[in-house]
């Protein structure tokens, strides 16, 4: 079990930092979704089966597809991509910044005590215990967030047509 | 396998999306920065779940799921927008939108 985490977040990072190097769109999208497919594996690995599913289904089956789709629909030529000559040194300027934050994280999280984090069996993370937990205690966000998702289908609309 | 490996994991994967963020300016890799942040705060909402064998994380997961689905929509839309516009994918264009919009 150790080695299956080591190994899929290694896959997660490392495609992860082709994604933010790769020139090219496509290169950066096949990538990422090596990170979203370790990620599921990650999410199956902490007994969460039901965000496994939903993970594959709409990260990786529904939005990177989405986002292919809409690199090919644009057929995106050498000279339409933007120029960037001081990209890896903005890259370690930044990570400079970023790295005391992580830090600072990390060092809150390293004084919780030891827990056991293997796999549980008893139906923790299965559709029926998600569902119990979101139809009783978080009612009004999922509506909320419905609502969200009929205002983001509006928003697209209106921006896709062409005049209003 | 403990908590602080796994909490260590999604930090750099979050570190990645500021970084990538921060420092690129073609849109499609800005946009998948940002949902590699999303990803690495569900990495870390599941495993807290797991840890502390509670469902309630996992529910604000998937809900960050429908989060960013919504977004995605949103953003693709305006990326396509902006190249049909522009006919680049800059992300420095994008304050130029505003101004000439009403042209075309």
């Amino acid at each position: 079990m150790e080695v299956i985490f080591v190994i899929l977040s290694f896959f997660a990072i490392a495609s992860a930092l082709v994604m933010i190097y790769a020139k090219e769109p496509m290169t950066s999208a096949l990538s990422f979704m090596v990170t979203l497919l370790s990620l599921a594996g990650l999410f199956a690995l902490f007994s969460a089966s039901f965000l496994f599913l939903v993970q594959i289904i709409v990260y990786a089956g529904a939005i990177i597809t989405l986002v292919l789709l809409i690199i090919m629909f644009l057929n995106i030529q050498e000279d339409n991509l933007p120029k960037e000559p001081y990209k890896m040194r903005y890259m370690f300027i930044s990570a400079i910044f970023v790295v005391p934050i992580d830090i600072a994280i990390l060092k809150a999280v390293f004084v919780l005590p030891k827990n056991d984090m293997s796999i549980i069996a008893d139906g923790f993370g299965s559709v029926k215990s998600l569902g119990m937990v979101l139809y009783k205690d978080w009612l009004l966000p999922f509506e909320l967030i419905s609502i969200l998702l009929i205002v983001s289908l509006i928003g697209a609309i209106i921006f896709a047509k062409r005049k209003i | 396998m403990s908590l602080f490996e796994v909490m260590f994991t999604g930090v750099i994967l979050f570190s990645i999306g500021i970084i990538g963020v921060i420092s690129r300016k073609n849109i499609f890799v800005i946009y998948m920065s940002l949902e590699l942040m999303l990803n690495a705060i569900n990495l870390m909402f599941v495993s807290a779940s797991r840890y502390f064998h509670s469902m309630n994380a996992q529910v604000i997961s998937m809900m960050i799921i429908a989060i960013s689905a919504a977004e995605a929509a949103l953003f693709l839309s305006l990326v396509v927008l902006l190249y049909k516009r522009k006919g680049s994918l800059d992300a420095d264009i994008f304050n130029k939108l505003a101004q000439h919009g009403d042209k075309s």
